[in-house]
C-alpha cells in the first residue's frame, strides 16, 4: 500500500529506495524538471521519518541547482503529493511559484542573478513545508567572478568588497598561504553544507494528514535528528576516497578533502530552525558573505577568521577554508603522526550532535582531510 | 609507557565504522606524542573531581571540572567551576596532559590547531583512558578556552571546560603584538545549566538510548562561576577601573544559547575566536556602540576594549535566547546583569 519513495543510507535497498545525500543537477538548455514527492527518509540510527522532498531524475533528494550568472532558468514542477505545494528563492523574488495544486504542475522562469548561494524551498505553510524537507541549494556562478588582479571568486565582481578581494588574491601569495589560487572548475574545491533538523513527531502528524497551524511549527519544534545535505554523524563524511570518488554528491560533497596550499569553498546554509554554531577544527574559516533580509547575497565588508559561527534559519554564508598549515604544528610536515590530518567541524550547540536523544556523535557533524603537506 | 604508536588502534589509520564513531570509539593508555620535542611549559589536567554549587534556589547543582595537579598552593589545586585557567606565551611549545583518573576522556584546545592527534577528538584519534600529553605551539595570541571532547553535549555542559589565554611574547598586558595594551583584564565566561542533564551519567547515550540530550531548558545562568543572582556585586562578574584606564573583556559564549549583550559602554572588538583584526587588509577592528546588542553563538570569543572617560556605573546585560525560539530561556528568566564600575 506503501508507495512512497524510500530513501535509504545503506545503498543495498529494495528498487524503489534511493540515497539521500544531495548530487548536483545537471539542466537541459537551463530547463530543470523537479518533483515534490512524500518519501520515508532513514535516519542515522535506522528510524524511517515521514518527509516531503525534492527530486530530480537522479536518485538522490533535494537536488543541488547549478547555474551561471545571466541565464535564462526554467523549472518545471511536479507535485506528485497528496498536497498543495510552492516554490521560491529567497533573494531572487521572480523565482516563485505561489502554489501548486496536489497532482498539479507549474513553471518558473528567471534570470539566474548575481554569483553566489542561495537555496530553494517551498515557502508555503512557512516554516512547515520547509521543514518537513523542502529545501535544496541553488547555486549561481558568477560571470565575471576574478578580482581586478585575476583571482578567482564566487560572487561577481560588482559584487566584490575589498576585503574579499584581499582574502582571494591572498591565496597563493601571501606567505600564510602559499600553494593554490581557489580554482572554481575544480569540484573538490567547492563544498555544500546545508543544515537541517527533523522532528518526527512532527512529521508524523503530517504524514497523519492532521493540520498543523504553521505559528505553532516554531514553539513545539523538538528536533531529533541534525543533518547537512540529508545526512548526520557517520554518514556526513566519505571513510575511504579514491579516484572514483564523485566529489559532487553525497558525503563527499560535504568533506572538504585536499593538501597543503588548496583553498576551498564552502557554502553553508541553515534550511531549519534552529541558530546553529558550526565550529570548524584544524584551520579558522574566513567569513566571505552573508544574506541580507530580503535574501540577497552581500559580500563581507570585513572577512573575520573565525573558529565558529552563528548560522540562524535560513541564513547562507559563503567561507573560505585556506586548508594552510595547522598553526600551532611544530613539526611540519609531521614525521611520526601520518596523514591524512583529519580535524572535525560540528555545531557547538551541542544538542545538535546527538541522534533520537543521545547517540553522540551522530548528529551534525563531519570532518575534513588534509592529505599531505605543500 | 607504550613505547611505538599503533595508528591502526586509533582513527588515524584504523577502520572507522559506526561504533567507532561514538559507541565503541578508540580509546588509548599512554600513547607516544608523535613528534615529541622538549617543551617550554607543562600543565597538567586531572578528571577526577565533582562539585556540587549550591544554586540560587537553595539547592545544589552537580558539576564535573578538570583541576590542576601542578598549581602552586593546595588551594588552587582544589576543583573550581570553570575549570582553571591555562595561560601560555605565543611560540611556547606546550605540553598539556591529561589524566582522566577515571572513565575516558580527552582535552579539545578550541580555536588551537595542532595535529590531529593532539587535537582531542576520540572518533578521529582516541579518548584518553590513561595519561596522554597534547602538544602544540600556539602562534596567535587572543582568547581560547578547552573541554573534553568525549560525549561533549554532555561533558561540556557539566564543566568540563576552562578558559585558555594566550598572551604574546611581551606576556599579560597586551592582546596581541602589535594590537591594545589593557590595564585591567577580565573573563568573562558565560554558561548556562540544565538541571535534568546534571544527574546523568557521564556515558548517558552514547550507545543509542534516548536521554533526551536533544532538548535543553536551561535554569540557572552563570558568568565566571557566579550565578545570575550575585553578578551585579561579585567581584569575578562586575569590572572595576579608574577613569583612564583601559578594560579588556574576554567574552567567551560557553553556553548552550545565542547570547545577546548589551554594555552601556562603547567598545572595539580586537580579535575574534583567538584571531588579531586589523592586521591584515581583510578585516578591521570592529566598533561596538553603547546600548547596541551584539550576539555571539556557542564557542565563539570575543576580546573588547574599553576606554572609559568618565565616572559611573555602567549595566551590562546578556540575554540568553533558545535557539529555536529565539526566546529568552526559562520563561524571561535567562538574564544575566552585571555592571562595569568606573571610579
Amino acid at each position: 500500500m506503501n508507495r512512497r519513495k524510500f530513501l535509504m543510507v545503506s545503498t543495498v535497498a529494495a528498487s524503489l529506495a534511493t540515497i539521500p545525500g544531495m548530487a548536483s543537477a545537471q539542466a537541459a538548455n537551463g530547463v530543470f524538471d523537479l518533483t515534490i514527492e512524500a518519501v520515508d527518509s532513514e535516519m542515522i540510527d535506522g528510524q524511517f521519518v515521514f518527509s516531503l522532498m525534492f527530486f530530480n531524475k537522479s536518485a538522490e533528494g533535494r537536488p543541488i541547482l547549478e547555474v551561471t550568472e545571466g541565464d535564462i532558468v526554467t523549472i518545471n514542477i511536479s507535485n506528485l503529493d497528496t498536497r498543495p505545494h510552492g516554490f521560491g528563492i529567497p533573494g531572487i523574488p521572480t523565482a516563485s511559484i505561489a502554489s501548486i495544486p496536489a497532482g498539479g504542475q507549474a513553471t518558473v522562469r528567471f534570470t539566474a542573478p548575481v554569483g553566489g548561494s542561495y537555496m530553494y524551498i517551498d515557502p508555503t505553510l512557512a516554516p512547515l513545508n520547509r521543514i518537513m524537507g523542502l529545501y535544496g541549494a541553488f547555486i549561481v556562478k558568477p560571470k565575471l567572478g576574478t578580482t581586478l588582479a585575476g583571482s578567482a571568486t564566487p560572487f561577481s565582481r560588482a559584487s566584490h568588497t575589498p576585503a574579499i578581494a584581499a582574502v582571494f588574491n591572498a591565496m597563493g601569495t601571501h606567505k600564510r598561504f602559499p600553494g593554490n589560487k581557489w580554482i572554481p572548475t575544480d569540484p573538490e574545491r567547492d563544498k555544500l553544507w546545508l543544515f537541517s533538523q527533523v522532528d518526527p513527531l512532527l512529521a508524523a502528524r503530517v504524514d497523519a494528514g492532521e493540520v498543523i497551524p504553521p505559528a505553532s511549527v516554531v514553539p513545539s519544534f523538538v528536533p531529533r535528528y541534525f543533518t547537512i545535505n540529508g545526512l548526520s554523524g557517520y554518514d556526513a563524511a566519505p571513510h575511504k576516497v579514491d579516484e572514483t570518488t564523485d566529489w559532487t554528491k553525497g558525503a563527499a560533497r560535504i568533506m572538504p578533502h585536499g593538501r597543503q596550499g588548496q583553498p576551498t569553498l564552502i557554502r553553508n546554509m541553515n534550511a531549519g530552525l534552529c541558530t546553529h554554531s558550526p565550529h570548524i577544527h584544524g584551520n579558522h574559516v574566513f567569513k566571505l558573505s552573508d544574506s541580507n533580509a530580503s535574501g540577497a547575497v552581500v559580500c563581507a565588508a570585513a572577512s573575520y577568521e573565525l573558529d565558529a559561527w552563528p548560522l540562524p534559519p535560513l541564513s547562507r554564508q559563503d567561507l573560505l577554508l585556506p586548508f594552510e598549515r595547522p598553526g600551532d604544528t611544530i613539526i611540519w610536515p609531521p614525521v611520526d603522526e601520518p596523514f591524512p590530518m583529519r580535524y572535525v567541524m560540528h555545531c557547538h550547540t551541542e544538542m545538535s550532535q546527538t541522534a533520537a536523544g543521545g547517540n553522540y556523535p551522530q548528529g551534525l557533524v563531519t570532518h575534513w582531510e588534509m592529505t599531505g603537506a605543500l | 609507557m607504550q613505547t611505538a604508536a599503533d595508528w591502526e588502534r586509533t582513527g588515524v589509520k584504523g577502520e572507522v565504522t559506526y561504533a567507532t564513531f561514538g559507541c565503541n570509539v578508540f580509546q588509548e593508555s599512554n600513547f607516544p606524542t608523535p613528534d615529541r620535542v622538549k617543551p617550554d611549559v607543562n600543565v597538567e589536567r586531572h578528571m577526577d573531581v565533582s562539585l556540587n554549587l549550591p544554586t540560587p534556589d537553595g539547592k545544589t547543582i552537580r558539576v564535573w571540572t578538570f583541576s590542576d595537579p601542578l598549581a602552586a598552593t593546595p588551594a588552587l589545586r582544589l576543583p573550581t567551576y570553570p575549570s582553571p585557567l591555562m595561560r601560555f606565551r605565543q611560540g611556547q611549545i606546550v605540553h598539556s596532559t591529561l589524566d582522566p583518573k577515571k572513565n575516558a576522556h580527552t582535552l579539545h584546545h578550541h580555536g588551537i590547531e595542532p595535529t590531529t592527534t593532539n587535537d582531542g577528538v576520540g572518533h578521529v584519534s582516541f579518548e584518553v583512558n590513561a595519561r596522554y600529553t597534547y602538544q602544540f605551539r600556539p602562534h596567535r595570541a587572543g582568547t581560547f578556552f578547552y573541554h573534553c571532547h568525549r560525549n561533549t553535549p554532555l561533558h561540556f555542559e557539566m564543566g568540563m571546560f576552562g578558559p585558555l589565554i594566550v598572551d604574546p611574547p611581551e606576556g599579560p598586558g597586551t592582546l596581541f603584538s602589535g594590537g591594545p595594551k589593557y590595564d585591567v583584564e577580565k573573563i568573562w565566561c558565560v554558561d548556562d545549566m540544565d538541571p535534568r542533564w546534571h544527574t546523568m551519567e557521564h556515558s548517558s547515550g552514547m550507545c543509542g538510548e534516548d536521554v533526551g540530550l536533544n532538548r535543553f531548558d536551561p535554569k540557572y545562568f552563570l558568568l565566571s562561576g557566579v550565578f545570575n543572582n550575585k553578578t551585579t556585586t561579585d567581584t569575578r562578574a562586575v569590572i572595576q577601573a579608574k577613569v583612564g584606564q583601559t578594560i579588556l573583556i574576554r567574552l567567551i559564549n560557553a553556553s548552550y544559547s545565542v547570547l545577546e549583550t548589551t554594555m552601556a559602554l562603547p567598545g572595539v572588538c580586537h580579535s575574534m575566536d583567538g584571531c588579531a583584526l586589523g592586521l591584515e587588509p581583510w578585516n578591521a577592528p570592529l566598533p561596538q556602540a553603547a546600548n547596541r546588542p551584539f550576539v555571539i553563538s556557542t564557542a565563539q570569543r570575543r576580546d573588547i576594549i574599553i576606554k572609559p572617560t568618565a565616572k559611573g556605573v555602567f549595566p551590562v546585560r546578556m540575554r540568553f535566547l533558545n535557539w529555536i525560539t529565539g526566546q529568552v530561556q526559562d520563561g524571561g528568566r535567562g538574564i544575566i546583569d552585571t555592571r562595569i564600575v568606573v571610579t
